[in-house]
């Protein structure tokens, strides 16, 4: 009798234990599928990456010879990489002006208007962000037609510019035409993340700054510029992070790196590298370069987040 | 306010112009589509031509097959959508809700993991795909999706299930619900705006995806999303200077897209303010 009492107690509180065990296990098993799905496709491929970035490897051929540094080698001798990457700087720096300091210093301008009429600003500028980029892109292909009849070269006849311009094709306006695709496509997603920012701001602050001159400039200058730092901030990172992801699909469809990577960056020649030459290798190599030097940014994105993450309550 | 009357009008002039001059293209892009082919280039700065024609749609029905590339980019938008939704509701709210071991860590990894860029990923993504041979199929274009920006409807979900207040969930917990029944019965009736919101910025974005579904579904007709089809329509030889059919092709193309904006304009306004975190 005691023993089977005692035996049963013994069940019953190593029924509790596995409870309690996989009551410990709830939490993990809500995250599991998620964050399965987050390794194959992303940490598992980037793993991958920085292995590939040893071998030489024509994924056509599936051709593989391990090479350990080679990849690297040829990178940091490549006259094109050098080139690339100074295009790369070329692309960001466009970027900073047109989807950075344009759209702050727009939203600087609604401060005295109603909310009604910012709303529609606003939502017209933000219009083309939900239009496929490739598909925007086809019409600015039109705009560019290097013909007589393209619409940017009958604009520009008036003003005795005859010879019709190769836009897409000549190497001095391959780039900035690409670029102005890219950043007409963000420009009013950036406005309206600029506004956001600034609703953050009191209202009483604004409307001070604004109804006295000399004292509602140092107010500005004291108060709200500092208030809106953080958004300012934030735009620059998120710019300088995708960047060139913006550009990505108008190039693909408009010049595709050309005239002789005239249009080129870093993130497309990846692109080109691993699905046009086929050098999964050597793209990998470039990939690996690209963790690295934009690593940095991505960091600095992170404690922006990690802000909000701790202190958004 | 008088003495700023004027600052008040030369602002409201350059937001005007400059909304304008961004809208413009989209202007020619509906004009264009609605033009006479062979009235195209006749003024090329007018962006629409009177009486306006059908002809560009009716020659796209007829050139491409439209139907099917609509089903493939429903059915890829649409399973991405929900896909994500399915596996971001649980983990959000396993964030929101438990305290555990690495629970800093795990939600660090998913951020980082929005900030890897895509092309870093495809090369092995698509190596992977090839193996289990899903290239040229639906589910290859899907499945990655369903990974890489995952972290995003996660992260803001959580938010919103942080905000929830804890003594209504502590009180169905006493009641005797477990955590499946306060994440479906009580924290989801509650919440079903920011996953709405959620659902609706997964859903444009994957419907404008071009270069994944271009690179693991361009080899064959039966797998194109319309971004692909519009695409390769307008590099083929019968495509080529039809500007007519492609600016059509590309008008349906936005329009669910742009509707979904029309439509709920002020949601989709706050969702891509919440989702800033991605971009």
């Amino acid at each position: 009798m005691a023993v089977r009492a005692k035996t049963a107690a013994a069940a019953a509180q190593a029924g509790q234990t596995r409870r309690l065990r996989f009551q410990k296990l709830v939490p993990y098993l809500y995250i599991a599928p998620a964050l399965i799905f987050i390794f194959i496709f992303v940490f598992y491929p980037l793993a991958r990456t920085v292995q590939i970035s040893f071998y030489e490897w024509n994924i056509v051929r599936d051709r593989q010879n391990y090479v350990g540094l080679d990849n690297y080698a040829r990178l940091l001798a490549d006259p094109n990489f050098r080139q690339i990457i100074g295009q790369t700087l070329v692309y960001l720096l466009i970027a900073v002006v047109a989807v950075v300091a344009l759209p702050i210093s727009l939203a600087f301008l609604t401060l005295q208007l109603t909310d009604k009429e910012v709303d529609f600003y606003q939502s017209a500028m933000f219009f083309p962000t939900v239009i496929a980029t490739s598909v925007a892109t086809l019409v600015w292909v039109w705009f560019y037609l290097p013909t007589r009849t393209g619409l940017f070269n009958t604009l520009l006849q008036p003003f005795g510019v005859t010879q019709p311009v190769q836009w897409l094709t000549d190497s001095f306006t391959a780039l900035p035409a690409v670029a102005l695709v890219a950043n007409w496509k963000v420009m009013g997603f950036h406005f309206l993340l600029a506004l956001a920012g600034l609703k953050a701001i009191p209202r009483d602050y604004l409307e001070a700054a604004y109804v006295d001159g000399a004292h509602g400039w140092s107010l500005m200058r004291r108060v709200i510029l500092p208030l809106f730092a953080p958004t300012g901030l934030f735009l620059l990172v998120i710019t300088l992070i995708q960047g060139l992801e913006y550009v990505f699909v108008p190039i693909r469809v408009m010049t595709l790196g050309g005239p002789a990577n005239a249009s080129n960056n870093l993130m497309y020649a990846i692109y080109q590298e691993g699905f046009q030459f086929f050098r999964a290798g050597y793209a990998s190599a470039m990939s690996v370069v690209m963790i690295l030097l934009f690593g940095g940014f991505a960091l600095l994105q992170y404690r922006l987040l990690d802000r909000r993450v701790h202190y958004d309550r | 306010m008088t003495a700023s009357w004027r600052a008040v009008w030369l602002s409201r002039t350059i937001l005007i112009v400059v909304s304008a001059l961004v809208l413009m293209p989209l202007v020619y892009l509906v004009g264009i589509s609605f033009k006479a082919p062979q009235l195209i280039f006749a003024n090329p700065i007018l962006p629409f031509t009177i009486p306006p024609s059908l002809e560009n749609y009716q020659a796209v029905l007829r050139q491409m097959d439209i139907p099917r590339y609509l089903l493939n980019s429903v059915a890829f938008a649409g399973s991405v959508t929900l896909g994500q939704l399915a596996l971001a509701i649980p983990a959000a709210f396993s964030f929101a809700y438990f305290n555990f071991r690495f629970k800093n860590l795990l939600l660090g990894l998913i951020i980082i993991s929005l900030m890897v860029p895509f092309v870093v990923t495809y090369i092995p993504n698509y190596l992977l795909l090839a193996r289990w041979r899903l290239i040229n199929t639906l589910p290859g274009l899907i499945l990655p999706m369903l990974g890489i920006s995952l972290g995003f409807g996660i992260f803001l979900l959580r938010q919103h299930f942080m905000s929830f207040p804890r003594e209504v969930m502590e009180a169905a917990m006493i009641d005797g619900a477990n955590s499946w029944d306060i994440l479906w019965r009580v924290l989801m009736p509650a919440n079903l705006s920011p996953v709405l919101a959620v659902g609706i910025y997964v859903l444009i974005n994957t419907w404008n995806q071009f270069i994944w579904p271009l690179l693991v579904g361009g080899g064959n007709p039966r797998s194109y999303t319309l971004t692909v089809a519009v695409q390769i329509f307008y590099t083929s030889p019968e495509g080529g200077d039809y500007w007519g059919a492609i600016m059509a092709a590309s008008v349906l193309t936005s329009l669910p897209t742009a509707i979904i904006f029309l439509l709920m304009r002020r949601r989709v306004l706050t969702t891509f303010v919440d989702g800033a975190i991605k971009g």
